[in-house]
């Protein structure tokens, strides 16, 4: 054979040039299957059990989310099943992921079916934290002195168990931040992946998620470009990880398109909020961090000071992703994206973000990790009594103050919230309880579902509404106009300015229209009967649509007013 | 009968250097001897000038390392022409040689001695004088093999040696009609219910009949609902083909699957435990590519005198046939001419040379593979630790002009997803694996014993992963690469994966003529798993149709699409829309990463083209199955000039 053949380049050669590791696998920690699994039982059992106590004993229910899972509840039981109860008012996921919870109607009914909704996503979030502290390689103690000490934070208690949807894009924001320290740690290319799609998940669940997806995909190429990667493998390998991202932020830009009318919806949204002056908000974020979560204050300049000394790129990306938590909640209210302005909810993700902060200095500073980590320990037990006070007296907050003074004195049923908010559950479940009992006709009772959820839902019968998920706002609008040729009665809520129904029939909604009689009664709600007989009044108001879908969205941000 | 005796040079210095008094000493570089003949073959070979003392010294490394005769590891590495061999051997062993080239004996003569015998001993009898069989050998036959062949044959014998490649190509001539009507006929034959002979049953036929019957009555009664669900049904096919498959994917992407072989495993092999190992390289007009290929086999760690190479040509193809024979390639690699009958398919070429394999365990490459150097040696370490129902060793294919062009690059990405993630989480799952084309490494007598290849499934290699499931068997994956020839041309790619698509439809109808049957030999568990791997050509022939509704539901809003997706079906349909799209993308970007192809990944991203020249050549091979079933579209290789790209380490 004296041809000359090409030579070309040969495979190892090429995966010798990578800087990640691909045809091989790295060493990395062991599995431990039943590790993660315990964890994550234990915290799901313990915030259940606490989120049953507070809501079903104590009657401290977050109404955002029993509208949230009655949108579920409408998935699967409306007539007809509607995936579009989901609507836009939320990032799509972090209802849609409730929707197993409420296949079976009679768990939709009970209010155990609450902190359930985020029990399950914050165990999920301590057991991507233990697997972080594994990574970080911390003795087990201070794994579970870290996690206890973080699982027992007030806050973190209150939001892991009260049904709020915090936990349920943090869940994935954190697994995907462990999945960006396990590449970083193992150069495994499949985390970069893992994490690609974690964070693609969370950006559905809470378009927070997107800014540490941005601070990932400048982590994934400064690393790579650093560490000397071609320009093919930082291409390659930050494409592989923006895709999944990128894919749903255009996948649900398409649908606001398409169902909306205008793709950025799901940014600008239809908040009524008039934001902060800008003079206050530096103040109040200041304030959001000291009382919620005051770690941040620490971790934050740590972090940056290790990843320059130590030329620790992780150290500078989580410090990025903490400061872009602070910085989030004020830029949302100078933009006036939010409707609750640095909300004390906030505080969560930033406690979050400190303590994965804190456990990568504990592994960045080799030496000193276990001092670094039990000192992480005796700042999560300290401040436990300060956030327990922060609850108590911090301003921008929904139930917080609430879920102290059932703590501290009992039930809370009748109270009245910071924000003014009524706090109880007992008027939603009389009225479902009377419709259960009675009412038996698919789409026989009328109702604005966007003020009337919790009842909707704690009858575990949505077939029984006439609503505007059922055949869209027209078809809903002409039986509003004309509800005796539709229906046999009207549910309203007490509160004419939301309530599309009740703003069509004030008289009935306050219990006065001879035409329309009730034939039940709560503080919140009335149910009247609709006669056969019954004719509109020609002067009667007319729906004014505009502000009724602003009236809608509104609804559903918070407890009921 | 033509000259029988001939002589050169060579052999005349062969036959003045045996003259005992006139033999010369060892030479002093021979530091490590062979056995007392193979030290007399050196010596008679060096004095005779027909090897170099650097050859020699070589060989005897080899021959130290493997055991293997000197003489045989020096033919085999090109430094000693066989017939050269054989004349010193003739000398040595005061045999006659015997030159068959052209000959053809009596076919009565010829087939005395049984076919399985024949080719163990490499021994043919070529004709009969006074009483005596003269019969043609490699090598002369030990006391006891010839009194086998003496009572076999009914006579007495005479031994003349015999350059081993006529002996094989002998053997070829006298048995080709027992070797053809077994490569056909065999699975026909023993295994009725297996073959694809018969496309579709009559029992399927009926069933298939009844349905649309049944679907044509109802979209009369109640068009709507029907159409409704026969919408639902295909989102359902489609959701759950894509969850399987992601599901997969997950866990492929946490883990290390495939049967751990370690370099320091493949280090300790020692070279004399090294079975006999099968080669079939079956090739069709692939004149241009042969001395590429012979140059890859050669390149493969394994000893080359423990190699059986055989070269399957189709024996209309007289250009290939041509150029292998001008390379005078050393024995070990085999021309093996598969005469000209239908079904003209690569599986039946592949049960006709495996007929002839001596291998212990044989191996498929195509002409343009470029195997891992250290593949072989893997594969055995794979068996050795692998369980004992493990007959099946799949390497993973990839290619090496990935870079020519966007076809390339996306058909890469799609094989890096397959070979990386999804059979390596199948192998591991112990799931039935729709076994690869090529580098699919088997037990050859476990092979042989389930009637090899389907001659008339054009994925044989898919129907042959299931019969082994059905049978017990199971499949493991190993990390090593196989580089091939992507398609580089929209036609040629079009017509293989046509092919493809009609095979993995022929395969669903043969094992699916028994449901039942195949659920208790494989489980539910593997039941689903099998008819959700071949469910997606299923998905490629539903994807037009759901693109078309789409688009026209996106510009129209038309109601009667509405209509279709109900409830639950829209659920499933958005879901497939969503997830699905998005899953079978992400697939091939992460198959991509996976094996550090980090410059195709951004062509996966556009590999929604790629779905409809997918759904294209589906479609193609589906029509084609009521046409010509057992057509072969054959793939044309060589395309990649230029773009020799990469190979295995």
């Amino acid at each position: 054979m004296t041809e000359v053949m090409p030579q070309p380049i040969r495979r190892r050669d090429r995966e010798a040039q990578a800087v990640q590791a691909v045809g091989r696998r790295p060493s990395d920690i062991e599995r431990r299957p039943w590790e993660s699994a315990a964890v994550f039982a234990l915290f799901a059992l313990a915030y259940t059990a606490i989120g049953g106590w507070l809501v079903v004993q104590r009657h401290v229910v977050g109404f955002e989310a029993l509208d949230r899972l009655n949108r579920t509840l409408m998935v699967w039981h409306n007539d007809p099943p509607k995936l579009a109860a989901v609507g836009f008012d939320h990032a799509p996921l972090s209802t849609l992921l409730l929707a197993p919870l409420t296949v079976v109607p009679a768990l939709a009914r009970s209010l155990w079916v609450v902190p359930l909704a985020s029990a399950l996503f914050a165990a999920g979030t301590m057991t991507s934290l233990n697997t972080l502290l594994r990574r970080a390689l911390l003795p087990a103690p201070l794994r579970a002195g870290v996690l206890l000490a973080l699982g027992a934070n007030p806050l973190v208690v209150w939001y892991a168990a009260s049904g709020a949807r915090e936990f349920v894009w943090l869940s994935f924001a954190v697994a995907g931040i462990g999945a960006l320290v396990a590449w970083y740690v193992t150069a495994d290319v499949r985390f970069v992946m893992i994490a690609g799609l974690c964070f693609a998940v969370g950006t559905l669940t809470g378009y927070g998620t997107l800014a540490f997806f941005g601070i990932g995909v400048a982590l994934v190429a400064g690393v790579l470009g650093r560490l000397g990667a071609g320009s093919d493998e930082v291409e390659g390998t930050t494409v592989g990880f923006a895709t999944p991202a990128v894919y749903v932020v255009a996948l649900w830009t398409a649908f606001n398109l398409l169902l909306l009318g205008d793709p950025i919806a799901w940014v600008t949204g239809q908040h009524q909020s008039t934001g902060l002056p800008a003079g206050e908000i530096l103040g109040a974020t200041l304030r959001l961090v000291v009382d919620g979560a005051p770690l941040a204050l620490v971790v934050l300049p740590a972090l940056v000071v290790v990843g320059v000394a130590r030329r620790n790129a992780l150290a500078l990306g989580l410090a990025g992703m903490l400061a872009v938590a602070i910085a989030a909640p004020a830029v949302a209210a100078w933009l006036h994206l939010t409707d609750e302005p640095l909300h004390l909810r906030n505080a969560v993700a930033v406690l979050l973000l400190a303590v994965v902060g804190g456990v990568w200095l504990a592994r960045a500073l080799e030496e000193q990790g276990r001092l670094v980590a039990g000192g992480l320990v005796a700042a999560l037990l300290v401040s436990i009594p300060w956030t327990f006070h922060t609850m108590r007296t911090y301003p921008y907050q929904d139930l917080e103050s609430v879920a102290v003074a059932a703590v501290t004195d009992g039930d809370q049923e009748g109270a009245t919230a910071m924000s003014g908010a009524a706090v109880g559950i007992a008027d939603e479940q009389e009225m479902a309880a009377w419709i259960r009992a009675h009412v038996t006709r698919r789409g026989s009772i009328l109702t604005d579902n966007a003020q009337t959820f919790g009842v909707m839902l704690l009858t575990g019968r949505p077939d029984l509404f006439d609503d505007r998920v059922d055949a869209g706002d027209a078809a809903w609008s002409a039986a509003a106009h004309d509800p005796a040729g539709h229906v046999d009665l009207l549910l309203l809520s007490r509160d004419t300015s939301r309530d599309l129904l009740s703003r069509l029939y004030p008289a009935a909604a306050a219990g006065t229209d001879p035409a329309l009689v009730p034939v039940m009664t709560t503080d919140r709600y009335v149910l009247v009967g609709v006669p056969a007989t019954y004719v509109r009044p020609d002067d009667a108001p007319v729906l004014d649509t505009t502000a009724a879908d602003a009236a809608s969205t509104a609804s559903t941000a918070g407890a009921t007013s | 009968m033509t000259s029988l005796l001939p002589g050169d040079d060579v052999r005349t210095r062969l036959r003045t250097v045996t003259a005992p008094a006139e033999a010369p000493e060892a030479p002093a570089v021979v530091h490590a001897t062979p056995d007392p003949e193979g030290t007399r073959l050196v010596t008679l070979l060096l004095a005779a000038e027909a090897v170099t003392e650097e050859q020699v010294e070589a060989a005897l490394v080899e021959h130290l390392r493997t055991g293997d005769a000197v003489g045989d590891i020096l033919v085999a590495h090109r430094a000693l022409a066989e017939e050269y061999l054989v004349a010193a051997l003739s000398q040595l062993h005061q045999l006659q040689r015997v030159s068959l080239r052209g000959y053809t004996p009596d076919a009565a003569i010829a087939q005395r001695l049984p076919e399985r015998l024949a080719r163990r001993l490499q021994a043919v009898p070529i004709a009969e004088a006074d009483g005596v069989v003269l019969l043609a050998v490699a090598r002369p036959l030990d006391d006891e093999d010839l009194l086998r062949v003496e009572e076999s044959i009914g006579r007495s014998v005479r031994q003349l040696l015999a350059d081993r490649r006529e002996i094989d190509q002998l053997l070829q001539r006298v048995h080709r009609d027992h070797y053809a009507d077994l490569a056909t006929q065999h699975l026909m034959r023993t295994q009725p219910q297996m073959s694809a002979h018969v496309v579709i049953t009559t029992a399927q036929k009926a069933g298939l009949i009844a349905v649309l019957l049944a679907v044509v009555v109802c979209a009369v009664v109640r068009p709507g609902a029907t159409m409704v669900g026969l919408v639902g049904a295909a989102s359902l096919l489609y959701l759950a083909v894509s969850v399987y498959r992601l599901r997969l994917t997950l866990r492929a992407l946490g883990a290390s699957l495939e049967t751990d072989v370690t370099d320091a495993e493949v280090a300790a092999l020692d070279d004399r435990d090294l079975p006999m190992y099968t080669i079939l390289v079956p090739l069709y007009k692939e004149a241009g590519i042969v001395r590429r290929l012979v140059r890859d086999i050669d390149d493969l760690d394994y000893p080359r005198t423990r190699l059986d190479v055989k070269l399957l040509c189709e024996e209309d193809d007289v250009e290939t046939i041509e150029v292998i024979e001008s390379l005078d390639l050393p024995p070990h690699f085999h021309l093996v001419v598969v005469p000209d009958s239908q079904p003209k398919t690569k599986p039946k070429a592949c049960n006709y040379g495996l007929q002839l394999a001596t291998g212990r365990y044989c191996v498929i490459f195509d002409a343009e593979d470029r195997p891992d150097p250290d593949q072989l040696k893997k594969a055995i370490v794979a068996f050795r630790n692998a369980p004992g129902n493990v007959a099946c060793v799949q390497a993973k294919l990839n290619f090496f002009n990935q870079d020519q062009n966007l076809l390339t690059a996306w058909f890469a990405g799609e094989y890096s997803m397959h070979f990386e993630l999804v059979l390596p989480a199948m192998g591991a799952a112990e799931a039935p694996i729709p076994l690869g084309g090529t580098s699919n490494h088997f037990v050859t007598a476990t092979l042989r014993e389930l009637g090899a290849w389907d001659p008339f499934n054009v994925t044989e290699d898919a129907d042959l992963g299931l019969r082994l499931h059905r049978e017990g068997y199971r499949t493991a994956m190993i990390d090593s690469i196989t580089l091939e020839e992507a398609n580089s041309q929209v036609g040629n790619w079009i017509r293989q994966r046509s092919r493809w698509n009609k095979g993995y439809l022929q395969t669903w109808l043969v094992h699916m003529r028994h449901p039942l049957r195949l659920i208790g030999e494989i489980g539910v568990r593997d039941f689903v798993s099998f008819n959700l791997t071949l469910g997606s050509a299923f998905v490629l022939l539903m994807n037009p149709i759901f693109w078309t509704l789409t688009t026209m539901y996106a510009l129209t809003r038309a109601g009667f699409i509405e209509q279709l997706f109900p409830g639950v079906v829209f659920y499933a349909a958005s879901a497939m829309l969503v997830v699905g799209n998005f899953v079978f993308t992400y697939l091939n970007v992460a198959g991509s990463l996976q094996r550090g192809q980090f410059g195709i990944t951004r062509t996966a991203l556009m590999s929604p083209i790629y779905w409809g020249l997918m759904s294209w050549a589906c479609w193609k091979g589906f029509l084609q199955l009521f046409t010509n079933p057992f057509y072969w579209e054959k793939t044309e290789h060589g395309l990649d000039a230029g773009h020799e790209g990469e190979v295995a380490a």
